[in-house]
Formats: structure tokens, sequence, C-alpha cells
């Protein structure tokens, strides 16, 4: 047997290449294709035509998907602000927790083990016009939450943001724990000797130490806001009158409602290309000396 | 030795060919699923068909989502000897495709044509030949709480300005004037939408546009829209407000027209079955009612619309089509089996759009119930019938009426604006030859 076949080398493609086969023809091939589609009309059954770029000028004409687009980055612009605040505040507060802290931990991370279909479920029942708060004030003779937020198309979008965002930082406040307790004793110990309070240690030890934490979060935050679904799906699909229709959402609407499968592979398009642009940002700033 | 293997040799080739010669053909069948359904289909129907003959064996396979299961199924050239779709619409993306056989032989070889109600056959005729058969057919129509509408001296409405006055004097007693909610199915808009095209525009105008002789932009199809903006919007008429029914599901709004928390439910005759079972546990009892007409264009007499819930057609690829076709006969060649089937099950379900006669029916039927199935053959046989969305819409128009319908609700556009945007659909899907087969008037 040629000894290049039995080096360290080979040994280790050899373990890649079952990873390297399922990954191509699951993720690398489908991708691909999908790069092709949105060149065509296909309708995800039949003949397939070549329409060159109608599909992109069309989705600049389309105001459904430009609404989408702008729920999106409210979407991430609400999930890097509120969890984050939230969880970073959770965190701190439970590292001066001594007993009972598995408790707390548990608490606020329960929600991200629970399904998205029973979050949903849960939140559509607390709100539901009915039985839930609304229908509980009501016979105190109170008008509150008589109509569900999910059912409003001015507070939709910020509903399901809510619940997402419920379900959601519970494991930023892992991540952000898990960072604090990698931060040395003796800085908090020199600041106490300097007088520091709680908030500038905060500000001026934990915060900058948990930072490659905390950029990654945010990554991960801007990443995983851009394919956002289930939820908007669950709760609302993208109504009332679209006030709550994100771009993933849109997407699977134009392929498996219209069976628009070209059109939905050029919204797939533009996904990919955002995410390419975020992970480069982040890719130039790590070149900068960032600790990203 | 040998003379003990060639005797062993024989007797495995022996067998197997007896096997492949006499054993049965085996047909798969996937189903859409349904947990209420399900073990009655089973039962009645497939276990059924296999203990009556031995010429083929059917699998009964009940799919979540059938749609989404079968497509991948078909394109990969696999999947099921038969199929269910949700609908015509559906079909012609497959027969376009080649991927559903045409049963036209069949047809004629077993005289299907004969046996169903001539548009529910024709839903099924593309290019001339028979590719799917429906297994259930429903229209629009109204319940409505009987001791109820005694009690308060009510009539039920059959014209625009008694649904209107009927509505003031319900809202006045406290109550919603229709129970109905979109929490969990968003294409419910269309239910309203199609039955306002029809009662309003009416059937004939509905027809010409979907054969093209008219304009979805035209005044009756724009102030149908604006009928139901107003009686939605500013009216309430719909548990109380847009927002309401937003988030009512199935069994809110049902629990909530069997308790009196409104007068009436406008639905499709999927709720026979859930108003008797929740009225059977009150002291009210119900009844129900064709839809008024809105607009005398849409004709005096009242019209049903009709509408095919579910297809069976059979894979092109399937090596047991002859079999197939031997389980679609044996389901449509019996009136009263059919009927009985449909019975367990609530006439919710597999309501087979044959020709029946009142020697049909069990005599122990509700007499609504049968009320509802001849008065409906006898409607649609003498041409007072209209058209459902979810039957005669192509994909693209048909998902614009529901998505954008909220829309128009929101006011964000205008009705005339939502015809524009079908119009458009229209004409695209025309272009692309997506049109589904409408059975000449």
């Amino acid at each position: 047997m040629p000894k290049f076949l039995t080096s360290i080398n080979a040994i280790s493609w050899y373990f890649l290449f079952p990873v390297i086969f399922i990954h191509f023809f699951v993720v690398a091939f489908p991708s691909i294709l999908s790069l092709l589609l949105c060149l065509t009309d296909w309708n995800g059954f039949g003949r397939i035509n070549y329409v060159g770029l109608e599909n992109f000028q069309e989705l600049f004409r389309d105001r459904v998907f430009k609404k989408a687009v702008k729920h999106n980055i409210i979407w991430t612009v609400m999930f890097l602000t509120i969890p984050v605040i939230v969880a970073l505040v959770i965190a701190y507060l439970l590292t001066g927790i001594k007993r009972g802290q598995l408790f707390y931990r548990l608490v606020y991370f329960f929600p991200y083990i629970l399904a998205s279909i029973v979050n949903c479920l849960i939140w559509r029942y607390i709100f539901h016009p009915r039985h839930g708060l609304g229908g509980w004030f009501e016979n105190q003779g109170i008008d509150f939450l008589a109509k569900s937020p999910f059912a409003m198309k001015e507070t939709a979008l910020y509903a399901v943001a809510w619940v997402d965002m419920w379900h959601f930082w519970g494991f930023l406040v892992i991540i952000y724990l898990t960072g604090m307790y990698q931060v040395d004793d003796s800085l908090y110990e020199a600041a106490d000797i300097e007088g520091a309070t709680k908030f500038q240690k905060f500000r001026y030890i934990t915060l900058p130490m948990i930072r490659p934490i905390f950029v990654l979060s945010l990554i991960i935050i801007i990443i995983w806001s851009v394919p956002t679904f289930d939820y908007v799906y669950i709760l609302t699909m993208g109504g009332p009158a679209y006030s709550s229709e994100v771009v993933a959402n849109h997407l699977y609407s134009q392929a498996f409602q219209r069976m628009n499968v070209g059109y939905a592979s050029t919204i797939g398009v533009m996904m990919f290309f955002y995410v390419g642009i975020i992970v480069g940002f982040f890719a130039i700033l790590r070149r900068m000396g960032w600790e990203v | 030795m040998n003379k003990i293997l060639n005797i062993f040799l024989t007797f495995i080739l022996t067998a197997f060919f007896a096997t492949s010669t006499f054993a049965a053909t085996k047909v798969v069948w996937w189903m859409e699923s349904s947990a209420d359904t399900d073990p009655t289909v089973q039962e009645m129907m497939c276990d059924a068909f296999n203990a009556e003959q031995d010429e083929v064996e059917l699998e009964c396979v009940f799919k979540e989502d059938i749609n989404d299961t079968i497509r991948p199924a078909l394109l990969s050239g696999s999947g099921p000897d038969m199929f269910d779709t949700p609908g015509a619409s559906y079909i012609k993306i497959y027969q376009d495709a080649g991927l559903v056989k045409s049963m036209q032989e069949y047809a004629d070889q077993y005289g299907w044509q004969d046996k169903l109600l001539g548009w529910a056959y024709n839903s099924g005729v593309f290019d001339g030949e028979l590719y799917s058969i429906p297994k259930n057919y429903e229209t629009m129509i109204y319940f409505y709480n009987k001791t109820l509408f005694e009690e308060n001296g009510w009539s039920t409405p059959n014209t625009l300005e008694e649904v209107e006055s009927l509505a003031a004097k319900i809202k006045a007693k406290g109550m919603n004037v229709y129970a109905y909610g979109s929490a969990g199915w968003q294409p419910t808009h269309e239910h309203l939408v199609g039955n306002y095209f029809n009662t309003y525009a009416g059937p004939e105008n509905v027809y010409k546009a979907l054969i093209g002789e008219k304009k979805w932009t035209d005044p009756e199809f724009v102030e149908a829209i604006e009928l139901l903006r107003k009686h939605m919007v500013d009216e309430g008429y719909w548990s109380g407000n847009l927002e309401t029914y937003y988030s009512l599901d199935w069994d809110d709004f049902n629990n909530e027209f069997a308790t009196r928390g409104s007068a009436m439910l406008m639905i499709g005759t999927w709720g026979f079955n859930v108003t008797a079972t929740n009225f059977g546990e009150s002291s009210d009892d119900w009844d129900w009612n064709p839809l008024p007409i809105l607009n005398s264009q849409a004709g005096s007499a009242p019209n049903y619309q009709l509408a095919t819930g579910g297809t069976m057609s059979i894979n092109s690829s399937s090596k047991n089509a002859d079999g197939a076709a031997k389980v679609i006969d044996w389901i449509l060649s019996d009136k009263a089996r059919a009927l009985k089937v449909t019975g367990s099950l609530g006439y919710g379900a597999w309501l087979l759009p044959l020709k029946y006669t009142d020697a049909d029916f069990d005599p122990n039927i509700d007499p609504r119930q049968k009320r509802f199935l001849t008065e409906f053959a006898e409607a649609s046989d003498s041409g007072n019938y209209g058209y459902t969305t979810w039957t005669f819409y192509p994909n693209d128009p048909g998902v614009h009426i529901w998505k954008d319908m909220e829309v128009v609700w929101a006011g964000d556009i205008t009705p005339l604006e939502f015809m524009e945007e079908s119009q458009r659909l229209w004409d695209q899907a025309r272009a692309d030859d997506a049109l589904v087969p409408v059975g000449k008037r």
C-alpha cells in the first residue's frame, strides 16, 4: 500500500470523509442548487425555465419582502438590547448568590429547553381574549388586554419577539455566567481595596473580561435573527396584515404556499449574502485586533 | 445427495413462483392523517376492502401534512401507488410535472363519470383526462341557534337588509352575530371572501372571472370586498371584532356558538359534526340554512359553493396502477356503504360526491344532515352553485386572497387595490397555464 495512504494526514481525512460526504449532499449541494434556482421560475415540480435576474427585480418591487426586511432589522435590534441587558444583569447578580444559585439558573434556563410550540401555546393562552388575562380582567370590570397583542398589527411583532426573548435570555444568562466565573477574583479584590462600587466593578472589570464571550453572543444573535421563523409562524403566521412577517416566513410562504420555489430561492440567496456580510464584518474586526 | 438437493431446489422454486403468481397485488395509499377519523377509515374502508376480496391488498398509511410528505416522494420517482392531495390546484402542478397518472382509461372502463356528480368529476379533468377524484365535498352554509331565534322571535335572514337588521338585534342582546376565528388556520379568511363573492357578486360573475371573461376588478367584486370589510371591521360581525376573530381557534368559536356567545356560525359543512356534538351537551337546538343572498345580481335562489376537500390520485410511477384503480372503483361502487362511512365520521369527511338518492340514506340519519345532502344535490344539479377559492383558484391567487385580505382589513390597501393585485396574479397564472378546470355552467 502506498505510504501516503497510511500517513497521519490521510487517516485524518478518512475520519473526516463521512462528515464531508454528508455535508456536501445535505448542505452544500442544495445550497449551490438554491443559488442556481434563484435564476429560474421553478414551481418545485415541473420544468425549470431560466429567467435571468427577473426574480431579483421582483424582489426589489416586493412590498412584503421590504416589510419583512424591516421587521428583521427591528427584531435584531430588539434581541441585541433587551435580552442582552437582562441576561447581563441577571448573570452578574447570580454571581453574588452563593446558595440556591443552581435553582435560579434552572429557572432562567428552563424556557430555553422547552419546544417553541410549548412556549407559544403558553403565551397564546396568557394573551387569549376569552380565557387568558384579558378575560380575567374583563371579569373584574377592567378593560385591559381585551385584545390579544398577537392579533393587533401595532403590537404583533413585538409580542412575538417578547415570547422568543423570554425563551432566549436564559441561554445568554448561562453563557455570560460562564464567562464571569472565569474572571480572576484578584481583580475584584484589588477593586474592593480601591473602593470601587458594584457598578464600577461590572463596568471596568467584568464587562471587559467577558468581551470575547459577549461579542460572540452578539454575533450569534445577529446571525440567528436572520432565519428567525418558528415563533412567528406558530403565533401569527406573519399577520395580521404582514405586521409580523419576517424574511424566513416570506420565503416559506413563497416556496410552500405559493409554489414559487425559484423566487423563494432568491430570498434565500439574499439571506445568505446578508449573513456573509455579517461574518465578514466580524472577521475584519478580528483582523483589526478585536478579541472576537 | 444430488437428488435431495434437486428436490429441495424444486420445492423452493415452486414455492417462489406460486407466491409470486397468486399473491395479491399490494397497493399502498398515503392518506391525509386526522386523529379523529383515521381509525374509522382504516376499519371501514381499508380493512373492509381487504376482507371483501383477495386480488388486491390495500395498505393505508396516514400521513401528517400530506402535501409536504408526498412532494419529495413523487419527485424522487418513488412514493405510494395512491395518494391524497389537498385539492385540484395541486393536481394541476403534479400533472404538469408528469407525477400523476391519467385515470381516463379506468374512468371509461368502470364508468366513474356516471357515478360521480358532474361538477365533482370535472374538477379532476385536466386536458381532457381524469387525474383526480374528490374524496370529500363541502360547501359554505350557516348554522344558527334555533332555540335562541325562537325565544327572541328572530327570523333567519335571506337578504342583506335582513342580515343587517338581525345583526343589530343580536348585538343589542350582547351577543356576537357570527362565531368564527382564524387562529391556527389563516386561510379561514378565504371562506368569508368566497361567501361574499358568491352571494354579492353572484356565481355567474365569479364563473366569468374564473374563465377570464370578466375582470376581478369589476365593481361587483370590489363592492363585495368592501361589504366584507364593513361587516368585519366596522360592524364586528365575527366574534365581536377583528382582533378577537384573529385570536379564536376552532374549539374557541365552536364553543362560543354552542354557549350563546354568538347566534350564528358561518362555516363549511365540515361544521355539522362539531355543531351536533356541542349542542348535544346543551339544552338549545340548532339548525342550518344556505347563505343569505346579499345582492340581487347574485340571483334569488340560494347557491351552494362547490368545494372538494381532498382528492385521490394514482402515482405515475406506480407499478400497481390497475390495483389502485380497483380500490377506487370499490370505493365509488356502493353509495350506501359510502354514506355509512361518512355518517360514522359525522359527514365531515369522506363525503364522496356520488349521485345519492333517498333510498341510499340510513333511516336514522339526522334530518338536518339529510336535508343538506338532498338540497345540495338538487341545487347543484339545477345550476344553483357557486365556487370556493380553495377548489377553483390556482395557488398564487388563492394564497393572495387569504394573506392579503388582512391588509384590506388593516386599512393598508383599498378593496380595489386588493382586487387589482388579484387580477395581476390571475393574469400571471393564466399565462403560465396554471389554471384549474372549471366545468361549463
